[in-house]
């Protein structure tokens, strides 16, 4: 006789249900979950927890009652042989009572509900403005010149994948696409909205306290959706006030022969078609202008000015930091997060096998559209980075320049 | 021996068989073959196994049932489904191989006579009595006849009238529109004040529209549509190098151009030119306000509305660096504007601009201005 044997059918159904019920628990006991909406970090996400619960509850009790009735229905009235009831048509005042109470709990999710769409609608508050503009597959953020965002911004900033503000700061997200429909989602601030080519949405953001809060783009937009990542970098006004100093600060050319420098010309040579950088500059002492448009589908390519100072590449999906580095500034405690963000990337803390990697061969770890035999569809232009064939020397060049960027 | 089900699925399976060749000798990639060829073999399955059953539910030597199966029925032999199937399927394997016109043209084709061809099948089995059979049939295929054919007619008479409206002059159109609208008053105040007119009478009326139509249609469709005005856009005149955007003074495409915006949240930015002379913006969001320069990103579609309340006609220009154009074989540098229509007191127009280049590229940067108002400048940051 086999142990199984031993069960009747009813305890091995009820240790069944017990195993199912108890994976599903231990499900939502994940460590790591940085995109948990039911962990609000701000007013906003607040909001949307609070009404969350609300419904919840509502919910679970509506369920609760029903599945108990039902369930006495089935055992209490089950079939021993008994004369069949009396049947009956319809109970007016039963059914009234039943119309009544369920649009009196719809009307008490609706009037709470009403009110949060509308407090996270009103923007009327928000002291800060921030462009987002989502193509396939990142986020390119830019700071308009304001008055707003702390002491104000004299000149436009941009970056890509990480946005930062300041704490308890109301911030006005204003976002579109350059290509196809798109979905800006940071959970633990606030709600998510589509980005939508041809027309300007708005978020809001703001954070009680400093730290990195990631999201995910959560509209299906194509090969490397799932590789659409961004975070926002919660700091206080005085690390802001220094982040936005350093974004705007002037080029700095690499030391003269240096394998920086060297791989200054083979960034001219390879990547400024599409990748910005402000302030470099020709031979001749004119600016280089990179222009994306003429190779790329959305006409875009992540500017590369202050890279290092980010932490992360290629639409926030891969780390620029390793990994101990990462916790160091992942996990540092609100009070220090902003500072050890404000280091960057230094040479110690370079994870430069991803970002070699991606240098040798972008397509390999993120995929896109950029074969050259498959690109009728968009005249040649490539959705992506394209594998550029570089070489050990450049790709070592490269990093060594891009290593300078902060 | 062939039994009416068994002969539309053997049909159908010479097809798929034919097709699934065809396909794979003639077109790259297998996964056309791979389905082509497997609705081939369930066709064989489905047709021997469907002789076999005798288009029924009863083993092929239960004699006393098969005699008594609907099968067992002798089938009306004439049918134009079976024919009218070949040769929507030779039109789909032609289409194949040529154009996708024609392939789509095949299948709708396919689609169609296998309805009906298979309606009928149906129906021929229904009883011994050819009249009974044929109400069955209508009643199953009506339904669907009658709406189908009444949208490809209409569908056909709006192609044909709208051939003929595009190859009048456009005053024709009118003329020719009262016309006819006259002509199908006339008749239908004629039915009306006589309802006894015979049914034939009706018939011959409208199908002598219909035919004149038709013929007018296709006359006008090979002559071509008339030429059609473009009027002048502003877009156009900058492109063309004339100064309009930094020009006070009314072209013709001012004269043409709306004067209001409809309400859109697609709007990036709104610019009002003020009686003052001073131009100001609003962006969504107190916080977006108040600085001395406007942020638009980068090689995407940006919509900027302009607000006239300075009194006056009035346009707004961008001044967006320069631009390389060719000139009689050469390339020359000019300087880059876009601009709206003139726009009048209290009017309002949309721009909609996609910078390609940052504004560092222009020695003075890229800024809004008003021509004739020299105090209305606003900067423009394209990071």
């Amino acid at each position: 006789m086999t142990s199984s044997a031993t069960f009747s059918p009813m305890s091995r159904r009820v240790r069944i249900g017990l195993v199912l019920a108890l994976g599903a628990l231990a499900a939502g006991c994940a460590e790591d979950a940085p995109q948990d909406m039911w962990q609000p970090a701000g007013p906003n996400a607040q909001s949307i927890a609070d009404l969350s619960w609300l419904v919840f509850v509502l919910a679970g009790i509506v369920g609760v009652v029903v599945l108990t009735v039902v369930f006495i229905a089935i055992f209490k009235f089950r079939d021993k042989g008994q004369a069949i009831p009396e049947q009956v048509h319809g109970k007016p005042t039963l059914e009234i009572i039943l119309t009544i109470i369920p649009a009196l709990i719809l009307i008490g999710i609706a009037i709470p509900t009403v009110g949060t769409l509308m407090a996270l609608n009103d923007t009327s508050d928000t002291e800060c403005v921030i462009n987002v503009t989502g193509q396939q597959w990142w986020w390119e953020i830019d700071y308009p010149t304001q008055e707003g965002c702390g002491s104000g911004i004299s000149e436009p900033i941009i970056t890509s994948g990480q946005m930062v503000i300041p704490i308890n700061t109301p911030v006005l997200v204003r976002g579109t696409s350059r290509d196809v429909i798109h979905s800006w989602w940071i959970p633990r601030l606030n709600g998510k909205r589509d980005m939508v080519p041809g027309r300007v949405h708005t978020n809001k953001l703001e954070a009680d306290e400093p730290g990195i809060y990631a999201g995910q783009c959560t509209e299906f937009c194509g090969l490397s959706h799932a590789n659409m990542r961004m975070e926002v970098i919660a700091m206080t006004p005085e690390d802001f006030e220094a982040w936005k100093a350093n974004q705007i600060k002037p080029y700095e050319a690499p030391a003269a022969d240096t394998l920086a420098a060297a791989g200054e010309q083979t960034f001219i040579a390879q990547c400024s078609r599409c990748h910005q950088v402000n302030g470099l500059e020709d031979a001749d002492g004119d600016p280089i202008i990179s222009r994306p448009d003429l190779s790329v589908y959305a006409g875009a390519a992540p500017n590369l000015s202050w890279l290092m100072t980010r932490n992360t590449f290629a639409g926030a999906s891969f780390d620029l930091l390793t990994p101990a580095c990462r916790a160091d500034v992942w996990q540092a405690p609100p009070e220090t997060v902003g500072e050890e963000y404000l280091e960057g990337v230094t040479p110690e803390c370079l994870n430069s096998v991803q970002l070699r990697e991606w240098l040798r061969n972008a397509p390999a770890m993120k995929p896109m559209y950029t074969d050259p035999e498959k690109l009728e569809a968009t005249d040649g232009l490539v959705r992506g980075m394209p594998n550029l064939a570089l070489s050990e020397d450049q790709i070592d060049e490269l990093v060594a320049y891009l290593l300078e960027r902060k | 021996m062939f039994t009416t089900g068994s002969k539309l699925l053997i049909g159908s399976a010479v097809v798929a068989t034919i097709t699934a060749i065809a396909y794979g000798v003639t077109q790259d990639g297998v996964m056309g073959t791979i389905g082509l060829a497997s609705a081939a073999i369930v066709l064989w399955f489905l047709a021997v196994l469907n002789l076999f059953m005798r288009d029924n539910n009863i083993w092929a030597d239960e004699i006393a049932s098969v005699e008594g199966a609907a099968a067992a029925v002798p089938a009306p032999a004439n049918s134009v489904w079976p024919f009218a199937f070949a040769f929507s399927a030779a039109v789909l394997a032609v289409g194949l191989v040529t154009y996708q016109a024609v392939f789509v043209i095949g299948i709708v084709l396919l689609l169609v006579t296998g309805a009906e061809w298979t309606a009928q099948a149906w129906a021929d089995r229904a009883s011994a009595d050819l009249g009974h059979n044929a109400d069955v049939r209508d009643r199953i295929a009506n339904p669907l006849e009658f709406p189908l054919a009444a949208a490809i007619g209409i569908g056909i008479v709006v192609y044909a009238f709208s051939r003929v409206m595009l190859w009048l002059s456009k005053t024709n159109t009118v003329v020719a529109f009262a016309v006819l609208g006259g002509i199908i008053i006339t008749l239908a105040f004629l039915f009306a004040y006589r309802p006894k007119v015979s049914s034939k009478a009706a018939a011959v009326v409208i199908g002598v529209g219909a035919l004149g139509l038709i013929a007018g249609g296709a006359a006008a469709g090979l002559s071509g549509e008339r030429d059609i005005e473009q009027h002048e856009t502003t877009e156009g005149l900058a492109e063309e190098g004339v100064d309009i955007c930094t020009s006070p003074e009314e072209f013709e495409a001012d004269e043409k151009a709306s004067q209001s915006v409809a309400a859109s949240a697609a709007v990036a930015v709104t610019i009002t030119l003020g009686e003052d002379g001073v131009l100001t913006y609003e962006l969504n969001g107190p916080s977006a306000e108040g600085a001395d320069a406007i942020t638009l990103p980068r090689s995407n579609p940006n919509n900027v509305v302009f607000r006239n309340e300075s009194g006056e006609h009035r346009r707004l220009s961008a001044s967006l660096g320069t631009e390389v154009v060719e000139e009689n074989g050469e390339e020359e540098e000019r300087p880059f504007y876009m601009c709206t229509a003139l726009v009048d007191d209290g009017g309002a127009q949309n721009i909609t601009m996609s910078v390609a280049l940052p504004s560092i590229t222009a020695e003075d940067g890229f800024y809004f201005f008003v021509p004739g108002v020299d105090s209305a400048r606003l900067d423009l940051f394209v990071p």
